[in-house]
């Protein structure tokens, strides 16, 4: 089968790429929540500061819909949980005994997972805490357990910088991962999995021809690029996705009938320490993850998840409940004469207004703004680098003017939120903020 | 640097808020950032971002207005010595050139900043860089003759009716360089339209020359007696077509050097700051109206419109078309946004500036008229290109 190229995107040569080495990280003392990074969720806690969990114990439940619980991924006692504004809540803290309990869930045997109707599997997912790994588009919200997607999209690689390889994670657990492939092939009409990447793990499928092979630049890996690339009509809109790696999860807790805590986590940008990819356990502590604080200067930030979309995290924080990577770049602010008009040989960009698109070498990236804000002059940039062919600077002009049927009619909900655009603008405008703000609005307000 | 850094450390505070100076923060902004790029980070995602900025972009825009601007200052030096009977010598005419035109960017650039500065000063944003690109590209569209007042009246009314009014930068509808031409061309025809305008005839005391008609090529052409053939005409008059592409012929400031402005727009379209399809869809639109002009005439023997005998090309070298289509059409905020769009514009423009210059004896230059009346369109061709784009979306609402 052919790969699928898309169109747009732009891959900036970032230093820091994880290697496709595994190592494994000693038990964290503490592993930790961190439910302001969950989108759209209204946690609800169900336990308090000093309550006895196990690896499994329900955390906080989903006010919009409590059937969808966060479960602990440690066993021990809640030693802290950090409230923000208005009461958000930052972080559930839990230190971890010597010997964990694991609460056990009641899950059929394997050979009886076709007998089961789709609303039993369904249970199932959702007491064993494994639910909200499905999300939704094209909000990217938790999954809906009462309705039915067109499809669901299992994306195996990420090729936003910098995320696991699924090679590393798929070794020898390929049979967890073809549970799981089972049990979300119940749950839909259509399964699909998209390759992004080293598409030699097609062999390690079960079903080789269930996957698709995309080429291209960042975000070929991201499921509503793909989706905008290859649905057919406007009822695949609110396909659902999950990623390779949760789908070996949801495949071992069938197997097991435990919580699954382990995860293959990335760590990578051109402060790591090493990097190359870690075995730990969910909710590991940054700190711990890249080994303490990284000596001298500069200053590191720490982006769980992405370069481009991740949050901005601080070594105190946890690894998030969708993120798998850590990435540390310079977090740099010095002043630069004259910056204007260097010619720019270690300047990464898309424009070729730099000495730089004659270099082979992949850069340091900072967090560097490189330049002030200014008004949107329509250059187009934007436009020319969107993967989804929206075209943001108009997009952006109708959500300013508050008309929101145009923005929509302009493929707003196609937004893949990958961060391009706001990553390109020579203006320095936050587009993926104005679309990302937009669209919640959009949500909350059909809701 | 170090002391430099010191100087911008110290006098931070006065322009602070609560400083003596807090109105002239624009200004202060503006010149510290030109000599220390910010130490901004991002605070949201992307977390990284991409190296070009709005300084960066618009200076680029000045690198690719050097060729034509310093062969401007010589031709000014140059056509001023030969009307004047001076020395023809480089540095004297590079000195008389500059003699008569840096008086009138300073101007442009002093006046234009002081109308920046005073929007940047109540609104309260930072002075955008676009402005150093109209401060230059005004006088250079300009005939050397231009009195500074004008100068100052031209870029005043370009800069506040032009581009202020409608919310500054990034908001206008018109290019502010050319509608400040055009209100000083309507204002004053007698200074920006006739034979004696394009040279500045310097005083010489003993021998005094008060009036020079150097007509230019677009003004000697409809002069020709039905019948005639303009190019020969134009080469009789000593403006060949190599001439004309080099530009040493009177004219504005910097319209007159194909060559000189073919450099810049290589420059642009490299560096991906000038849209190329506006500048090809130009010259293809010229083409398409000379040309089949260019041979019906041919064929009723010359008694149609008579720019139409000039071959197609010339149009291209004439007059003000290469400085228009490659420094004020391209201009991104008043053309339009999507890339069909743009063909369409760069293709309308080259076509009305030849209908303009061939069928309206009153404007022998249609450029300046062409694109203004294009950038209004602008949004209008957007409108329906978009629209057309749009249909083919798979809905997603």
């Amino acid at each position: 089968m052919n790969a699928i190229h898309l169109k747009g995107g732009f891959s900036p040569r970032i230093a820091g790429a994880p290697e496709r080495r595994l190592r494994l990280l000693e038990t964290p003392r503490h592993v930790g929540m961190v439910p302001e990074q969950i989108p759209f969720i209204k946690p609800r806690l169900l336990v308090d500061v000093g309550d006895a969990v196990a690896i499994g114990t329900p955390l906080f439940e989903d006010k919009r819909n409590p059937r969808i619980r966060f479960l602990s991924p440690g066993g021990g006692r809640v030693t802290r949980i950090v409230f923000g504004p208005r009461r958000i809540i930052r972080q559930i803290i839990i230190a971890l005994d010597d010997d964990e309990r694991s609460d056990a869930f009641d899950v059929p045997k394997l050979d009886r997972l076709d007998t089961l109707p789709r609303g039993a599997l369904v249970e199932i997912l959702l007491t064993g805490g494994m639910w909200p790994f499905l999300r939704a588009l094209p909000f990217m919200d938790l999954a809906d357990p009462d309705t039915v997607p067109p499809v669901i999209i299992v994306r195996l690689g990420d090729d936003e910088p910098f995320g696991p390889d699924p090679v590393v994670y798929l070794k020898d657990r390929q049979n967890r991962f073809a549970t799981g492939l089972d049990l979300l092939g119940k749950l839909c009409d259509r399964l699909v999995i998209h390759i992004t990447g080293d598409k030699s793990i097609r062999s390690a499928l079960p079903d080789p021809t269930m996957a698709r092979h995309f080429t291209g630049r960042y975000p070929a890996g991201n499921p509503s690029v793909q989706l905008f690339r290859t649905k057919t009509g406007p009822e695949q809109n609110r396909s659902w996705y999950i990623d390779g790696q949760d789908v070996i999860l949801l495949g071992e807790y069938l197997r097991t009938g435990r919580y699954p805590v382990q995860r293959i986590v990335s760590m990578g940008g051109s402060l790591a320490p090493a990097a190359d990819h870690v075995r730990t356990r969910a909710g590991v502590p940054l700190r711990q993850l890249c080994g303490g604080d990284p000596a001298g200067k500069p200053a590191a930030r720490y982006i769980v998840g992405g370069l481009f979309t991740g949050f901005g995290s601080s070594p105190d924080s946890f690894m998030g409940f969708y993120q798998n990577a850590l990435n540390l770049i310079d977090d740099g602010d010095r002043e630069e004469p004259f910056g204007f008009i260097r010619p720019g040989y270690g300047k990464p960009s898309y424009a070729t207004a730099f000495l730089s698109s004659f270099r082979r070498r992949p850069f340091p990236m900072d967090c560097g703004q490189h330049g002030e804000e200014r008004a949107c002059i329509n250059c187009g940039t934007c436009a020319k680098i969107c993967p989804v062919d929206i075209l943001p600077q108009f997009t952006m002009k109708c959500l300013a003017a508050d008309e929101v049927e145009e923005a929509l009619a302009h493929g707003l909900l196609d937004c893949a939120e990958c961060g391009l655009c706001t990553y390109a603008c020579p203006s320095k405008i936050q587009l993926r903020e104005v679309f990302r703000t937009a669209k919640a609005q959009y949500y909350k307000e059909i809701a | 640097m170090k002391a430099l850094k010191r100087l911008f450390n110290t006098s931070r505070p006065h322009f602070e808020s609560g400083g003596r100076l807090q109105k002239l923060h624009p200004l202060f902004d503006a010149i510290e950032t030109v000599v220390f790029a910010p130490a901004l980070i991002t605070t949201t995602d992307a977390h990284v971002r991409d190296s070009l900025d709005l300084k960066r972009f618009m200076t680029f825009v000045i690198i690719s207005l050097m060729p034509p601007f310093f062969y401007g200052i010589y031709n000014t030096g140059y056509q001023s010595g030969l009307a004047s009977g001076l020395t023809l010598g480089f540095v004297p005419v590079m000195l008389r050139g500059a003699w008569v035109v840096l008086p009138m960017l300073m101007v442009s650039y002093a006046v234009g900043l002081f109308w920046e500065l005073l929007f940047a000063s109540v609104r309260k944003h930072d002075i955008s860089e676009g402005f150093l690109v109209t401060g230059l590209l005004f006088p250079m569209t300009l005939p050397p003759t231009t009195p500074l007042w004008q100068v100052a009246v031209g870029i005043s009314f370009g800069v506040v009716i032009g581009k202020e009014i409608f919310g500054g930068t990034g908001r206008n509808v018109l290019n502010p360089a050319l509608t400040g031409r055009a209100f000083l061309f309507f204002a004053y025809p007698a200074n920006m339209s006739g034979d004696r305008v394009w040279t500045m005839v310097q005083q010489t005391g003993r021998q005094a020359v008060d009036a020079v008609t150097a007509a230019t090529p677009l003004a000697l052409a409809p002069l020709v007696a039905s019948g005639g053939s303009i190019g020969r005409i134009l080469t009789d008059a000593g403006y060949t077509f190599p001439r004309l592409f080099v530009g040493n012929i009177p004219g504005s400031v910097g319209e007159t050097s194909a060559l000189m402005i073919l450099l810049g727009a290589f420059f642009l379209i490299m560096t991906g700051v000038g849209n190329y399809r506006i500048m090809v869809g130009g010259v293809l639109g010229v083409l398409a109206v000379a040309y089949p002009g260019y041979l019906i005439n041919l064929a009723s023997g010359g008694e149609t419109a008579r720019l139409f005998s000039v071959h197609p090309v010339w149009h291209l070298v004439m007059g003000g078309f290469a400085f228009g289509i490659v420094y004020m059409a391209t201009d991104p905020v008043s053309a339009p946004g999507m890339n069909f769009s743009r063909w369409i514009y760069g293709f309308a423009i080259g076509a009305l500036v030849v209908m303009i210059r061939v069928f309206n004896p009153a404007y022998p230059e249609g450029v300046m008229l062409a694109i203004l009346f294009m950038n209004l369109f602008a949004p209008l061709i957007d409108h329906f290109v978009i629209k057309a784009r749009l249909r083919k979306r798979v809905p997603n609402v």
